[in-house]
């Protein structure tokens, strides 16, 4: 609570005239503030030695049909005690402009032209008001969050093209990569501008799997858009149903029961688990090191074959419900699990002795794809890529969600940021997930596995929740509509934050390490383009 | 090098190591195997993802590791629309990558069979009537194979793709 109160009154000493809230969640502090001082106190709480605030999500809301305003709400972490400061601030009637933050805080960038597509309102200031989620091609004026945009409206087609940034002068040119791309990845556009070998500049041109998953949740209920959130990035199943959850269950003020909780975290330790060993292979298999790529897909299979055994799905898919979880694990399938997780984590120490051990492959990972700590803080990047260039957060320590709070995590951590630093990352997370699932096995009371919800929250009401993801940091906004349905949700996968940063860790690199470098991060674009 | 030799004959074959999957939930029609029979015994697919959950995507990869090794039976994965015998596509076609799935199966060479994996590819899905979203794949494309599933499990996959290749008469 003292953390708390500090930030507070720092706040209010340093700007008078700004309209504390009661908070949101736990360990958050909520503010009004006038539209004109915004970029002032962001800056302040951004800068602040003591504060040192994160920008961890910006989001736009419409509440027109009930007042005639936008809402626009600034969330930031706070360094050293991570409790959440939110900054809100209304745009009433016709006004469509707000200040922008990007001038001071470089992370706002993508959500305040994600906010120019998607309501309309317009960043004053902005350096780059380019359009980001709509191509060229959708009609002008077509604003998909407003709330008299209809759901299933039909889009025409225009004509128009993206502009992107070039850079002039003798041998330089330009290599367009993507939408679809070599291999089994997703659909996304890279363009670079080369002169000889090394990479002068990486534009990235993202949302062409942009689906609408945002307004798809406005026309669910609390209790069924689980099914929607599980979907929203299909290797983060677990992750992203597990915060839309925690969040909904805020909004309920719905006690989850322990063992619920315990069976929460072993869930999302098995995807994180299945999820690292995979990009380790994909790594090394970008490196043409055959060798290491098939055993790791190999214990891949065997995590997705457990999966499946356990709740009858590769991605458990289904095991998460509003209240707890829908599937027990018995102790007998408890025991079988730990003991089949011992035999992947011996096999696996093996694996990585011999990936450890090879100089070729180190000599390619090192020094490749370097994020420094100074541009990853800037991006205010999540995640393995944050705790491989030096960004110490993990939610799992920081702001415990399910079982966390009785499961203390080891946080790896590394400074060099380069890919070497994020396999480290990967692999000593792997031996954690498996550790802490020992962990579980040990310490899950009995108990029901679910509670259920008796009451609907008050229209209006809303509320955020993190969680730590395998990729990193996933962030959600539920906000509660009338008769239990959602007024609106913000979803904010890691990729989102992580991918900007991506432009800066591979300059200067050549474009044959491209591919691995972008495999070391391993960000989603179904996530990011939502 | 002996702990490489020596962990490699530890661990010794695991292809094949997977639950067999029951009888596909649609069968493949006798004219898509027709189609399919120029193509013999090999078969050179190219993903397409257009606006998938990216779970559809990851299953696909999993054909290609050691346990499934879906190369066994002469599938392999082409760079290259140019160098396909058949697409795979995934996701609710969006209005964004509609442009791009047409421009691909242009590019492919005749004869091509067209695969739509998973829920999502065949009716949308959770994704159906949103405005983003212009699909299913066949209202932009025909469509020869379907493969159900929110994901189809690989075994399913292969299961349909041996169907597809004449395989499982004899089974
Ligand atoms: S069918 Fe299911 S798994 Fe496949 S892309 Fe659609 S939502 Fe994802």
């Amino acid at each position: 609570m003292s953390e708390a109160m500090f930030c507070d009154d720092l706040l209010t000493a340093a700007f008078p005239g700004i309209l504390k809230h009661d908070p949101i969640c736990a360990k958050s502090s909520h503010f009004t503030v006038p539209k004109d001082r915004l970029p002032a106190i962001s800056h302040y709480i951004h800068t602040q030695p003591s504060l040192r605030g994160r920008l961890t999500l910006l989001w736009a809301c419409d509440d027109r049909p009930v007042r005639d305003s936008y809402g626009l709400y600034y969330l930031f972490t706070l360094e050293a005690s991570h409790h959440w400061v939110v900054l809100s601030t209304e745009l009433a009637g016709h006004d469509r402009l707000f200040p922008s933050i990007t001038p001071h805080i470089h992370a706002a960038q993508w959500y305040e032209r994600e906010i120019r597509d998607m309501f309309g309102l317009i960043p004053q200031g902005h350096p780059d008001l380019r359009r980001l989620v709509r191509h060229e091609h959708w009609p002008k004026g077509t604003h998909p969050l407003q709330k008299d945009f209809s759901w299933n409206h039909v889009l025409e087609r225009q004509q128009g093209e993206y502009r992107f940034h070039h850079i002039d002068g003798e041998g330089v040119f330009e290599v367009p990569v993507g939408p679809i791309h070599a291999g089994i990845i997703e659909a996304g556009h890279f363009r670079f501008s080369v002169a000889g070998e090394p990479i002068m500049q990486l534009e990235l041109r993202h949302f062409w799997k942009h689906r609408g998953v945002e307004k798809l949740f406005e026309q669910l209920t609390l209790t069924d858009a689980v099914l929607l959130a599980e979907r929203v990035s299909g290797d983060t199943t677990v992750g992203h149903s597990l915060a839309y959850c925690h969040a909904v269950e805020t909004l309920l003020d719905l006690q989850v029961p322990r063992r619920a909780q315990y069976l929460r975290s072993l869930f999302l330790e098995l995807e994180r688990l299945a999820n690292h060993l995979g990009d380790i292979g994909a790594m090394c298999n970008d490196t043409a090191y055959a060798l290491a790529h098939a055993h790791c897909s190999r214990m891949k299979e065997r995590i997705m074959q457990l999966n499946d055994r356990l709740v009858g799905s590769r991605f458990l898919r289904g095991a998460m419900q509003v209240g707890g979880v829908s599937w027990d694990i018995d102790r007998s399938q408890l025991k079988l699990l730990v003991e089949e997780l011992d035999g992947i984590q011996r096999d696996f120490s093996e694996v990585g002795a011999i990936i450890f051990a090879n100089a070729s492959l180190t000599d390619r990972l090192e020094s490749t794809g370097v994020l420094t700590e100074r541009i990853a803080w800037d991006h205010a990047v999540t995640g393995v890529v944050g705790r491989a260039s030096g960004m110490d957060q993990d939610v799992r320590r920081d702001r415990p969600f399910a079982a966390y709070d009785e499961l203390p995590v080891n946080v790896a951590l590394y400074r060099y940021g380069d890919v070497r630093a994020r396999l480290r990352v990967r692999n000593d997370e792997i031996h954690e997930a498996i550790r802490l699932i020992r962990e579980i096995h040990a310490r899950i009371p009995d108990g029901p596995i679910a509670s259920e919800p008796h009451s609907l929250p008050k229209p209006g009401a809303w509320t955020l929740a993190a969680v730590e993801g395998w990729r990193g940091e996933i962030v959600y906004m539920v906000m509660a509509g009338k008769d239990g349905r959602i007024h609106r949700c913000k979803v904010r996968d890691p990729s989102f934050v992580n991918w900007p940063a991506i432009q800066w860790a591979v300059l200067g690199n050549i474009i044959p390490d491209f591919p691995l470098i972008n495999k070391s991060f391993n960000l989603s674009y179904a996530g990011n383009d939502l | 090098m002996f702990r490489i030799i020596k962990k490699s004959l530890r661990i010794g074959v695991v292809t094949g190591r997977y639950q067999k999957a029951e009888q596909p939930e649609l069968p493949v029609t006798p004219e898509a195997q027709d189609k399919a029979r120029p193509f013999k015994r090999s078969l050179a697919i190219r993903e397409v993802d257009t606006g998938s959950c990216n779970a559809c995507e990851m299953e696909m990869s999993a054909l290609l590791n050691p346990v499934y090794d879906a190369d066994r039976f002469g599938i392999h994965i082409a760079a290259s629309p140019r160098h396909a015998d058949a697409l795979v596509v995934t996701g609710p076609v969006t209005v964004n990558l509609e442009r791009a799935l047409k421009d691909v199966h242009k590019q492919t060479p005749d004869p091509k069979i067209v695969i739509a994996l998973g829920d999502c590819a065949i009716n949308c899905g959770i994704f159906k009537g949103s405005y983003a979203v212009t699909g299913p794949v066949e209202r932009h494309i025909p469509v020869d194979v379907r493969i159900p599933g929110c994901p189809p499990r690989p075994a399913e996959i292969l299961a349909v793709l041996s169907e597809l290749q004449g395989k499982n008469k004899t089974a």
